[in-house]
C-alpha cells in the first residue's frame, strides 16, 4: 500500500497539540515534568515526523520517475544544528515560536538545545552538507553516504591560552533528528586471506575466505529542500558486532572476549579523524573508509536491483560522487560486487565502475594525497588488493602505448608507488576509476593540470573540470542573518533564496540613501547580537562601531594566521611606540580548531592568546584595538560571525588553498575581502570587482617561482622594513609574552626560516598597507556600505545550487523531478 | 550442532536446524557432513533453510569438506537465504558449489 498522504496541519495550536503527544508518548514527560530540552526534543519529533511525510512522498515520486539517482560519499558531513534550519525550509517557524509559547519558553533558547553535530573537520565536510541541501532545493534525487560517529570533531576549550581537546558527543541528544533503519542493516567482511580455488568449470576463483564480519546499521537524517517539496536523506553508518557471534560468547560465558570483540567493532564509528590535511596512516582509519564505502556500495545496489532487476545499466540509473579520495575503494568494492558476486565479466564491469564514478580533489599539497600501505591494505582487503593489481595492470598496459619510452611517467601514472614499503596511492586510483576529475575552483583546477597530476591531464584531458564551490544561501543568509534576509524581503521579496542570482536585483539600492542606513543597521545589530559570546567565550568588550576583522577557520601554517597576528602586533606597536592610531578602531577576531598532533597550529593558537592578553590589557589601545579568540568553532558559531563581520580575512599562500567557502560566506553577509589571489578569491573577485574588495600579495605563479628559485630571504624583507624588524624584535624579546620568557621565539626562527613554504614575510608589507586602507575607507561608512552591499548583490553565482546544477548537467547527468506538470 | 537427516526419492538429505552457522558450531559442522557424505557416498544435499547466518568459519568446514569430496562430489545446497545466500557471492564460493533453490530440485539434479 503507497501511502504518501502529508498527515500534519501546522497552525500553532496543532503544533502545540502535537508537542504535547510527544512529550507523553516519546518522552514519557508532563507537561509540568518537561525540561527545556523535553521541548526541543518533542519539537524536533514534530519536525521529524513532517519531514518522514515529505521524504516517503519524495521517494514514491522519485521511484514513479524511475529517476536517476546521486549518491554522494563522504567521510564527513558537517550538517550543524537542523531544527532551526528546517522550521525555515517548512515555512513553519512563527507557528512554532507561537507553538512553544504555551510552555513558557521561547524558541532561541528552545533552539539552542540542540547539538551541533561536528561531523566534519572543515570546508570539506561542510561542503558536502551545504550540497545535499541544494540537491533537495532543485528536486534532484541526491543522497549522502557517511559515518555515523559517536564522537564528532572535538570541542575545543581553551585553558591558559592552549587549545584543550574534549570529546563530542552529539550522539547523545540525536535522537529526534534520525531514524534508525535496522532493515537497512547490512553486514562487512573485513580481514580474511585469498584461497586461489578452481570454479565448477576450471576457472580461476579466487574466494575471500576467514574474514571477520561487521554490521553496518543506517541512521537517516532527512535533508529538507527550501519550501519542503523534496526531502532526501543523508544515510549515516554505525558499527555494531554480528549479533548472533556476540550472544554465542555470552552464551559459553566469556564476557570479557565478547566486550572485546564489541569495543573492537564499534571502534570503526566512535570517532571522527580531527585532521583536516595530514594523513594519518592508521589502521583504524583506512577500516573506517572501507566500512563507509562497503556500506554504501551494498546500499545502492541493492537499491538498483530492487528496482531494475538488471545490474547491466547500474551507470545509467546511479551516478556516485566521491568527496576527496577517502571514498575512492568504492572503484574496487564496485568491481568486486560486480565482478565477483554478479558473475559479470571484467571489461563490461569496468566499463560500468567508469561510467558511474567521479571524485572530486580537494587539496594541492602533495603531501596531503593520501596513499596506504600496500601491506596494510592487503591485510585488511585481500580481495581488493587483487583488484587494484588488476586495475593497474591493464591501466599501465594502456598507458604504456602512449608513453612506450618514458619509464619515469609510467611510474608516476601507476597505482603502486613501488619502494620498502609500496604504497598504494589512492588519487591514481580515483582517477583511474573516474570519468570526471574536478577541482573546486577555477584556479585550483588549473594547478591540478598543471602542478599536481600533469601526467594524468596529458592522458585524459577531457575528464579534468573545474566546479567552483558554493554555499547555501538558505543556511547562510536566511538562518544566519535573518536581519538582512528580512531587509531584503522589503525590497525584493525572498525569491532570492530560491534563485540566488536574483538577489543583485538589490545593486541599484546601494545608492539609495535609506536603504545603505538599513544596511548598516542590521549589520551593527548582527554585531551587537555576538557581543555576549564574545563576552562570555572570547573574554572581550567589543565596541560594535569598530572594524569587526574576522579570521575564522581551521588553524593552518597556509592559512596564514601568523600574517594575521603579525600585522596586529605591527598595529599595537606603531600605537604604543609612534603613537599613530588606526584609521578606525577594529576588533581582530580568530576562530578555528588546530589537528590535536599538528604542534605548529597549536602554538599559533597560544600566540594569539599572548598577544590579546598584552593588547586587550594595555591601557592606551582602549577604544582602538581589542583582539579576540572565540573558542570551539563550529556551524552556529560561524553563523553569528559571517553575519557580523564587516572584513574577511582570506590570506593564504596563493596557490594553496582549493576554494575556501568561508570567503563566500562572508562575501554574501556583505563582509569585504582582505585576501590573496588564492582559490575562489579570484572567481570573487572577478564578480564583486576589484573596487569592492582588498586584493595584496603574491599571486600563484609569483609564490611558486619563489619557492622554485630559492629567492625568498625572510632576513632581507625585514631589513628592509622597519616595522617588520620591530615586530620580529618584539617576539624575540618576549614583549608578547611577558610572564613566560622564551615562549614565542619559535615564531621567530620559523619565520625567518628561508624554506618557509609559506612566505609570510613576502606578503607583509603589502597586507599591512591593503588592511590600512580597508580600515581608513570604513571611516566612510556610506562608501563602506556601498561596496559590502555589491557584494551581497554579486555573491549570487557562489550559490551551491549553481554549483549541484553544473554537477548534475555536466557530470552526473541527473536532472530536477519536481511531480509538477508530469515533470 | 542440531540437524535433520532423511531419504527422499533415494536421495539422502541432511537439514541443519541451527540458526547461526558460526565458529561455535563449525568443527562440528565439518565432521557431521564429513561424516554424512561418506554414509552417502558423496552425493547427498544439505537443507539450510534454518540458517539465518553463516560466518567465514562455517564456511571454511563448508570448503573443507568439499575439498575432502573431490571433483566427483555430488554436494548439492539448497534452500539459502538471501542473507547466507550472499555469503557464498561475496566469497564467489557459489561457483564452487552447487546451489540450486529447493530440496526438490537439488533431488531434480541428483535423480538426472
Amino acid at each position: 500500500m503507497e501511502d504518501t498522504a502529508i498527515r500534519f496541519e501546522n497552525s500553532p495550536q496543532d503544533i502545540k497539540r502535537q508537542i504535547l503527544n510527544h512529550l507523553r508518548y516519546s518522552l514519557g514527560k508532563t507537561p509540568d515534568e518537561a525540561s527545556i530540552g523535553d521541548i526541543y526534543a518533542a519539537l524536533a519529533y514534530c519536525m521529524r515526523d513532517r519531514l518522514m511525510d515529505r521524504m516517503l512522498a519524495t521517494r514514491a515520486r522519485f521511484r514513479e520517475a524511475r529517476a536517476k539517482r546521486l549518491s554522494y560519499l563522504s567521510l564527513e558531513f558537517l550538517i550543524g544544528p537542523s531544527l532551526g534550519r528546517n522550521m525555515l525550509a517548512l515555512g513553519i517557524r512563527q507557528a512554532c515560536e507561537e507553538a512553544v509559547k504555551a510552555f513558557g519558553v521561547n524558541l532561541n533558547d528552545v533552539e539552542a538545545q540542540e547539538a551541533d553535530p561536528a561531523l566534519g573537520n572543515g570546508g570539506l565536510g561542510r561542503l558536502a552538507a551545504c550540497f545535499l541541501e541544494s540537491l533537495a532545493t532543485l528536486n534532484m534525487p541526491g543522497y549522502g553516504y557517511g559515518i555515523h560517529y559517536d564522537y564528532g570533531l572535538f570541542r575545543q576549550e581553551i585553558r591558559n591560552g592552549y587549545q584543550i581537546e574534549k570529546p563530542d558527543q552529539w550522539a547523545l541528544t540525536a535522537a529526534p533528528l534520525q531514524m534508525q533503519r535496522l532493515d537497512r542493516a547490512v553486514l562487512v567482511p573485513l580481514y580474511g586471506r585469498i584461497e586461489h580455488f578452481k570454479d565448477r568449470w576450471e576457472g580461476y576463483n579466487p574466494s575471500w575466505m576467514d574474514w571477520q564480519v561487521v554490521i553496518g546499521v543506517p541512521y537517516d537524517i532527512p535533508s529538507c529542500g527550501h519550501g519542503g517539496h523534496t526531502v532526501n536523506y543523508l544515510r549515516l553508518f554505525t558499527a555494531q558486532p554480528s549479533k548472533d557471534f556476540d550472544i554465542k560468547v555470552f552464551n559459553q560465558g566469556d564476557y570479557f572476549a565478547a566486550m572485546e570483540q564489541k569495543i573492537d567493532t564499534e571502534k570503526i564509528s566512535k570517532i571522527l579523524y580531527p585532521s583536516d590535511s595530514i594523513q594519518s596512516g592508521k589502521e583504524l582509519r583506512l577500516t573506517q573508509e572501507y566500512f563507509l564505502v562497503a556500506c554504501a556500495l551494498r546500499d545502492i545496489v541493492r537499491n538498483h536491483l530492487d528496482s531494475y532487476d538488471d545490474i547491466s545499466d547500474f551507470a545509467e540509473k546511479n551516478a556516485i560522487q566521491l568527496n576527496d579520495t577517502h571514498p575512492s575503494l568504492a572503484i574496487t568494492e564496485l568491481m568486486r560486487i560486480l565482478v565477483d558476486e554478479q558473475w559479470m565479466d571484467w571489461e563490461p564491469a569496468w566499463d560500468i565502475t567508469k561510467n558511474t564514478f567521479a571524485y572530486t580533489n580537494h587539496t594541492l599539497l602533495p603531501e596531503a594525497l593520501e596513499t596506504w600501505s600496500a601491506g596494510l591494505l592487503a591485510h585488511l582487503l585481500p580481495r581488493h588488493m587483487q583488484i587494484i593489481e588488476e586495475i593497474n595492470r591493464r591501466f599501465l598496459e594502456e598507458a604504456i602505448t602512449l608513453y612506450p619510452d618514458d619509464l619515469q611517467r609510467l611510474a608516476r601514472l601507476s597505482i603502486f608507488e613501488e619502494g620498502n614499503d609500496k604504497q598504494v596511492r589512492m588519487a591514481n586510483l580515483a582517477i583511474v576509476g573516474s570519468h570526471s576529475v574536478n577541482g573546486v575552483s577555477a584556479l585550483h583546477t588549473e594547478l591540478i593540470k598543471t602542478r599536481l597530476l600533469p601526467d594524468f591531464f596529458d592522458m585524459w584531458p577531457d575528464k579534468f573540470n573545474a566546479k567552483t564551490n558554493g554555499i547555501t544561501p538558505r543556511r547562510w543568509l536566511q538562518k544566519a542573518n535573518p536581519g538582512l534576509t528580512a531587509l531584503l524581503e522589503q525590497h525584493i521579496g525572498l525569491d532570492f533564496l530560491a534563485d540566488m542570482e536574483k538577489i543583485s536585483a538589490i545593486l541599484p539600492l546601494a545608492q539609495d540613501a535609506a536603504f545603505v542606513e538599513d544596511f548598516l543597521k542590521v549589520k551593527r545589530g548582527n554585531k551587537v547580537k555576538i557581543l555576549p559570546l564574545l563576552q562570555d567565550k572570547a573574554m572581550i568588550k567589543a565596541d560594535p562601531d569598530a572594524i569587526f576583522d574576522i579570521q575564522a577557520k581551521r588553524i593552518h601554517e597556509y592559512k596564514r594566521q601568523l600574517l594575521n597576528i603579525l600585522g596586529i602586533m605591527a598595529d599595537y606597536l606603531a600605537l604604543v611606540e609612534d603613537g599613530e592610531y588606526p584609521a578606525s578602531p577594529f576588533v581582530a577576531l580568530f576562530a578555528g580548531k588546530a589537528a590535536p598532533g599538528y604542534t605548529t597550529a597549536k602554538k599559533i593558537i597560544k600566540m594569539i592568546h599572548c598577544m590579546a592578553d598584552v593588547i586587550n590589557n594595555d591601557k592606551r589601545t582602549r577604544g582602538a584595538i581589542r583582539v579576540g579568540f572565540v573558542p570551539d568553532f563550529r556551524v552556529s558559531i560561524a553563523e553569528g560571525l559571517v553575519a557580523a563581520a564587516d572584513l574577511s580575512e582570506q590570506i593564504s599562500t596563493a596557490g594553496y588553498e582549493a576554494s575556501g567557502t568561508g570567503n563566500m560566506k562572508f562575501a554574501a553577509n556583505g563582509a569585504l575581502t582582505i585576501g590573496t589571489l588564492d582559490g575562489a578569491n579570484i572567481e570573487i573577485e572577478e564578480k564583486v570587482g576589484g573596487e569592492n574588495l582588498y586584493i595584496f600579495g603574491l599571486d600563484a605563479q609569483q609564490v611558486a617561482d619563489m619557492c622554485a628559485q630559492k629567492t625568498y630571504r625572510p632576513r632581507e624583507i625585514s631589513d628592509q622594513n622597519p616595522e617588520l624588524a620591530r615586530v620580529m624584535d618584539a617576539l624575540k624579546s618576549d614583549r608578547f609574552c611577558p610572564g613566560e620568557p622564551g615562549l614565542l621565539e619559535w615564531a621567530w626562527h620559523y619565520l625567518y626560516n628561508e624554506n618557509d613554504p609559506y612566505l609570510h614575510l613576502a606578503d607583509f608589507a603589502s597586507y599591512c598597507k591593503t588592511r590600512r586602507r580597508a580600515r581608513a575607507d570604513y571611516a566612510d561608512q556610506e562608501g563602506w556600505a556601498n561596496k559590502a552591499i555589491c557584494n551581497v548583490a554579486r555573491m549570487g553565482w557562489f550559490s551551491s545550487d549553481r554549483t549541484i546544477k553544473e554537477y548534475a548537467s555536466q557530470i552526473w547527468k541527473i536532472a530536477p523531478v519536481t511531480g509538477l506538470n508530469g515533470e | 550442532m542440531r540437524y535433520e537427516n532423511s531419504i527422499t526419492s533415494g536421495v539422502s538429505i541432511l537439514t541443519i536446524k541451527e540458526q547461526a552457522l558460526d565458529a561455535s558450531v563449525a568443527q562440528d559442522l565439518k565432521e557431521t557432513l564429513a561424516t554424512y557424505a561418506q554414509r552417502a557416498k558423496g552425493a547427498f544435499v544439505v537443507d539450510l533453510s534454518h540458517v539465518e547466518f553463516l560466518d567465514s568459519t562455517a564456511l571454511g568446514a563448508l570448503v573443507s569438506v568439499l575439498k575432502v569430496l573431490g571433483g566427483a562430489s555430488e554436494l548439492y545446497l539448497c534452500n539459502l537465504r538471501p542473507q547466507v545466500l550472499s555469503v557464498f557471492s561475496l566469497t564467489r564460493l557459489d561457483r564452487v558449489f552447487k546451489i540450486v533453490p529447493t530440496v526438490g530440485s537439488a533431488i531434480q539434479a541428483l535423480s538426472g
